[in-house]
């Protein structure tokens, strides 16, 4: 509605301002002198921008940049410039050329409050340190998920500051050897990584929102990053993590929440040099598949003060395999879980029999995926059943915490929309008890089978 | 005499003697009947506190943290449905016919003015409407349950819940008739529908298990075998329904979404249609061939 409200502003806005040549836009730029702030009139800017001088573009009002369908709409090939407010629509779909609404080829920019919309690549920055992309709204083209861009990308830019954008539709937010970022409340939706790093070191990942990917954050090949109140929700696929590390060493992921994800945190391989850790502390995770999916070879992870509610299977292996090497309890804290049938004699909080969580079910879909097709069936039970019933058909634990949270930690999760109102259960629940009663009553009756008339009756 | 003044004259019967009225007075009398069955109501009561209990327990985790909704409700619902369901229409529709011809009463029905496929109808109409209002009884308190402490998340999933649950229950049931039909004695007809339900429930799943195993089956092998049984289907529609993709059932849900994309729901939905109706008819056929009771 809003989009149709908005398309409709743009189209008699197009009409009553006439459209014209982003040359009027190249002669301004000419003539400033470099530092200077330009403002641009509202209207419709047709043709391929180049900004080859460090000047500022303001947008005054509703001012598109349209790109109609060919090659990268604005590209800034000059140092420190600012292009703020624009709207920029219809980039080229060639992949060879990268084509993208923005492209910035040096340092320094400020690419702020744009919505930038039908383009392959959305923000594209190469070699630009020290630049800032803030509060930008992305959304590509409908591209099948192979054939698309990526949202926002940085090439070896490093000191950039990402943050608020929204990104939506495309391929992923993706940092290429960039270190030292911040990266802050973005948003991505119904793209394939969130965020993506591949070898992109010592950065902060706070507060950003991914929801509906196939993977919200994956992290690869990138060292000493931090991942902090974080909300990944609903990323499913056959690839669905809520974060993937793959080869990373010493990353730190504190308070995030990681719901309903495939699988939560997926670890491959990770820490994989000597001497270096992960840690998971604080986290929420909840009503995933699988809470904690790892390779059987992944060791030296600490987990602790994490909440495992209601996942299907809290912690798995890919393969069979045991994470005995990792740490479930740090300074006497372990997690909590949901699924934990001890019990808390003293009282301390923390309970006294160590949680090894043995699935015989579980372990069978290690070796054999296929059967997971059975799950949520009395099937299922029947075999855990049966393996508690019998000892020597136990498996290995694959996991033991010494020192089982007894209450979930304390972490707060935000999330939009996650309550509802109650009006329409409560109109189901009324919906479907009234009809039945009134069914009953009418038909429970107490009358004759046959009426009288017939003389039939039994 | 016009013809206002003759049917003035003749008394007029409250109900028809049509076909559609004898099988529907068949259909009243067995709803009474169910109604009045110290099993049904047993078995009624216990689907309700059951899935109370459900929505309640599932709710103790999530309640605090509040952002759960109905799904992981619906989880632990599945495995309560899937148990009670079956087994709740099968035994009533096993002894629809042969508790009948066991106490003799069979003959007296078979007397009345109407044809033996009618009170087949009759009677599977009567239990199928008991069955629905004893399963919207459950489902609404649980509903209630739900929309006080976790709000209204998810009630398109709730909704296709109800109607594949009831969907569940006519086929238990029409496979029930079958038995009953075949039966000459109601015991010998609820031994079998224990039996049914058992392979239904337990040894179809955990044969496929141990067939896609040994045989090294493919995913489309394993999808097509799993959809035969209502059970499964009932299943997967209800986590399509939640998901929308079965990638929560490992590679062959995720071949299954792939491959049937936005007919899945339809797919699954008749292949419970399909055990609705072939056991149905092919319990009218055989009941009203038979010569003798």
């Amino acid at each position: 509605m809003r989009g149709a409200l908005v398309s409709l502003v743009l189209v008699l806005a197009t009409a009553a301002m006439g459209q014209q040549s982003v040359s009027i836009i190249h002669d301004r730029i000419e003539r400033a002198q470099p530092g200077d702030s330009l403002s641009i009139a509202a209207g419709v800017y047709q043709g391929n921008l180049e900004i080859r001088k460090p000047v500022s573009l303001e947008a005054q009002g509703l001012v598109v940049i349209d790109g109609m369908g060919k090659g990268t709409i604005i590209d800034v090939l000059a140092e420190r410039v600012t292009v703020r407010g624009f709207r920029i629509r219809g980039s080229g779909d060639s992949v060879t050329g990268e084509d993208a609404g923005i492209r910035v080829l040096a340092g320094g920019a400020i690419i702020e409050g744009n919505t930038i919309e039908d383009v392959l690549f959305g923000i594209d920055l190469r070699e630009s340190p020290g630049s800032v992309v803030r509060g930008n709204t992305v959304s590509g083209k409908d591209l099948e998920a192979g054939r698309r861009g990526d949202g926002i990308r940085l090439w070896w830019s490093h000191d950039t500051m990402v943050q608020g954008n929204v990104v939506r539709n495309s391929r992923d937010m993706v940092f290429w050897y960039s270190e030292n970022l911040r990266i802050e409340q973005n948003r991505v939706t119904g793209s394939r990584y969130g965020l993506h790093f591949m070898y992109s070191h010592d950065t902060v990942l706070r507060e950003n929102e991914l929801e509906g990917n196939s993977v919200g954050i994956y992290l690869m090949y990138s060292n000493s990053i931090r991942l902090e109140g974080n909300r990944m929700r609903n990323n499913r696929g056959p690839s669905g993590y809520g974060i993937g590390l793959k080869d990373c060493d010493d990353i730190a992921i504190v308070g995030n929440a990681l719901l309903a994800n495939r699988v939560g945190v997926y670890i491959d391989n990770s820490p994989s040099a000597m001497d270096s850790t992960g840690l998971f502390e604080g986290n929420m995770i909840a009503f995933n598949e699988v809470g904690v999916l790892a390779t059987p070879n992944t060791h030296d992870n600490v987990f602790t003060a994490n909440a495992f509610v209601e996942n299907e299977e809290p912690v798995a292996t890919h393969g069979r395999g045991e994470l005995h090497l990792n740490q479930w309890a740090r300074d006497g804290v372990g997690n909590y879980w949901s699924q934990y049938a001890g019990f808390d004699l003293d009282g301390d909080g923390i309970g006294d029999v160590d949680y090894e969580p043995q699935s015989l079910f579980g372990q069978m879909l290690a070796s054999e995926p296929n059967l997971r097709l059975f799950m949520h069936s009395p099937a299922q039970q029947a075999i855990e059943f049966t393996a508690r019933a019998l000892p020597e058909l136990r498996p290995r634990p694959v996991l033991a915490d010494p020192a089982p949270l007894a209450r979930p930690p304390a972490i707060e999760v935000a999330m939009s929309g996650a309550r509802g109102s109650g009006k329409w259960m409560a109109l189901a629940s009324l919906g479907l008890l009234v009809p039945s009663a009134l069914i009953v009553a009418l038909l429970g009756r107490d009358r004759a089978f046959a009426p009288a008339s017939t003389g039939g009756g039994l | 005499m016009s013809a206002q003044a003759i049917s003035v004259a003749l008394p007029r019967p409250s109900i028809p003697p049509t076909l559609l009225g004898g099988t529907w007075s068949f259909a009243r009398r067995e709803f009474r009947d169910a109604m009045s069955s110290r099993w049904f109501v047993l078995y009624t009561v216990a689907f309700t506190v059951l899935a109370v209990g459900v929505s309640f327990l599932s709710l103790s985790g999530s309640g605090s943290h509040g952002f759960a909704g109905f799904g992981r409700t619906a989880a632990g619902l599945l495995n309560l449905i899937m148990l009670v369901v079956p087994l709740m229409a099968l035994t009533a529709g096993a002894g629809a016919i042969a508790g009948e011809r066991e106490r003799g009463t069979l003959m007296y029905l078979l007397a009345q003015p109407v044809s033996r496929s009618q009170i087949l109808i009759g009677k599977y109409v009567g239990l199928a409407v008991a069955l629905t209002c004893s399963l919207c009884a459950g489902f609404g308190v649980s509903a209630g349950v739900l929309a006080w402490r976790a709000g209204g998340v998810g009630v398109r999933s709730f909704v296709v819940l109800v109607g594949l649950t009831i969907l569940l229950a006519l086929a238990m049931l029409s496979v029930g008739v079958l038995i009953s039909v075949l039966s000459r004695r109601s015991s010998v007809a609820v031994g079998i529908s224990l039996f049914v339900w058992l392979a239904l429930v337990f040894l179809s799943d955990l044969g496929l298990m141990a067939g896609s195993l040994i045989f090294k089956l493919r995913v489309q092998e394993i999808f097509a075998l799993a959809a035969l049984n209502p059970l499964q289907s009932f299943k997967m529609g209800v986590i399509v329904s939640m998901n929308a993709s079965l990638d929560v059932l490992g590679p062959v849900g995720a071949y299954a979404s792939h491959v049937l994309g936005d007919a899945m729901p339809w797919v699954l939905a008749g292949s419970i249609l399909v055990w609705v109706t072939l056991p149905l008819t092919a319990a009218m056929v055989i009941f009203a061939r038979r010569k003798s009771i």
